[in-house]
């Protein structure tokens, strides 16, 4: 049969409505029957009854039609309401304003620390003339004695690693608004790093060597202990590994890795003086390490660096009293540095000191 | 009415070849979907093999009792599309 012999446009309309019902028809009893085939083999199969859940079960999860709760069943604004109570400060908090809250309260977070650097800026800036005389006093306070730094310059890094330590608001920081962190450390509670470090003092001499020999062995000024990372460890520079070992096993210790080009000779007893007046050892500085290597070549020429790292390696003390004093030796040539510490001038110093 | 079942005959053939009866059939299958029918008819089955028992069921049971209530529970809105596609195929088609 030609389709060119059929014309339609010959029908009448209720014949193609027709048609066209019939073609529906059709169509419907196409899926019914599809479906009923699809039912009938899930029956068969064993699996048409089961995506049923018992009547219990339903009741649970039924869904809830009623104003001011979600389907669920849950309110809308139940947390803004609530209350916490903040483990810091035992002050009850709003549930939304709970977590800047801990990052002020804490002095953990990028805000809070922000905002503490600008405050230390603010506060030494007002402190300078004060802050001089009162240098030396500061030193003869702790073994671990590390003064504000005077000058200028303050490395970010520094402020980082100080001040969880240094919340400005609490009222425990000490007068002087300095970084006194041996005093404030104690009285905080909650450590900004994590104490995995070992404390020296319940170390052998062997024991110390060998354990030098291995790790980093920088002794953080807010734990009081060594640090147990690799050699090679971020948070700590080579200077800052050298002078430790320096303290603990002399002048003559090397650090496993020896560093080239490190000349102490130049170490003049003026220079020193003044330098011992602004002995302060940043274990902040590790964090930086690109700080240090830039202060490495420098030519010392603010105290106010923070990273003293670099001047931490020229130390040489044979004294018990580990003041890391990194600036110290940098002093005359600080392009060069020798592992070798130049002992005369230093220890007198220190007696004097302690 | 020979020429009316050529004419029918003609144009399911049309349908066919040119593919339009399987978009028809996919259109209406998701239409019925979509508007609740399939549930409600498995809800119905459910019963109806509730009453006869699962080991007794058969196809023509089944054909039996579902086609006619299917057919009944297709939806207004679904009906009128369908027709209105074919009325517009065979409009298009009219003159071949």
């Amino acid at each position: 049969m030609k389709m060119e012999e059929m014309s339609l446009s010959g029908l009448d309309n209720s014949k193609l409505e027709a048609i066209a019902q019939e073609i529906y028809t059709d169509l419907v009893e196409d899926s019914c029957l599809g479906f009923c085939f699809e039912v009938h083999r899930a029956v068969k199969c064993g699996y048409f009854f089961l995506d049923d859940t018992d009547p219990e079960s339903m009741k649970d999860f039924e869904i809830v039609d009623q104003p001011g709760l979600d389907i669920f069943g849950q309110v809308f604004n139940q947390w803004k309401s609530k209350e916490c109570v903040c483990p810091n400060c035992s002050r009850s908090i709003a549930a939304s304003r709970f977590a800047p809250h801990l990052e002020k309260c804490l002095g953990m977070g990028r805000n809070s620390s922000r905002i503490a650097n600008r405050r230390i800026a603010n506060s030494n800036n007002m402190n300078k003339s004060e802050s001089d005389q009162e240098d030396n006093d500061d030193i003869n306070d702790n073994d671990w004695s590390y003064g504000s730094e005077k000058k200028a310059k303050k490395r970010k890094s520094d402020k980082l690693w100080y001040l969880p330590f240094q919340n400005p608001n609490s009222p425990r920081r000490s007068k002087s608004l300095k970084h006194k962190n041996g005093e404030l450390s104690n009285s905080d509670p909650f450590k900004y790093n994590s104490s995995s470090g070992i404390s020296y003092e319940a170390l052998g001499p062997e024991e110390l060597r060998s354990l030098l020999t291995t790790q980093c062995g920088v002794i953080s000024e807010h734990t009081k202990k060594m640090c147990t990372r690799s050699l090679r460890c971020p948070q700590h520079t080579d200077e800052q590994r050298r002078a430790v070992r320096v303290y603990f096993l002399g002048p003559s210790a090397i650090l496993p890795e020896v560093e080239s080009s490190l000349d102490n000779d130049s170490f003049d007893m003026t220079d020193s003086q003044s330098l011992i007046s602004r002995l302060q050892w940043d274990g902040s500085s590790d964090l930086s390490p690109s700080d240090s290597g830039s202060s490495k070549t420098s030519e010392n020429q603010g105290w106010g660096l923070g990273t003293n790292s670099s001047e931490s390696r020229k130390t040489k003390k044979k004294k018990s009293h580990l003041s890391l004093v990194g600036t110290a030796s940098s002093l005359g040539s600080n392009k060069k540095k020798k592992p070798k510490p130049p002992a005369p001038p230093t220890p007198s110093i220190y007696d004097d000191i302690n | 009415m020979n020429k009316d079942a050529q004419m029918r005959a003609a144009i399911n053939q049309k349908l066919i070849e040119t593919g339009e009866r399987e978009r028809l059939k996919e259109l209406l299958r998701a239409k019925l979907i979509e508007c609740g029918w399939k549930d409600q008819l498995k809800a119905h089955c459910k019963e109806v093999i509730k009453e006869k028992g699962l080991d007794h069921v058969t196809v023509d049971d089944l054909v039996a009792e579902i086609t006619s209530k299917g057919r009944a529970l297709v939806p207004d809105s679904v009906k009128k599309e369908l027709l209105q596609r074919i009325r517009t195929f065979l409009a298009q088609h009219a003159s071949l």
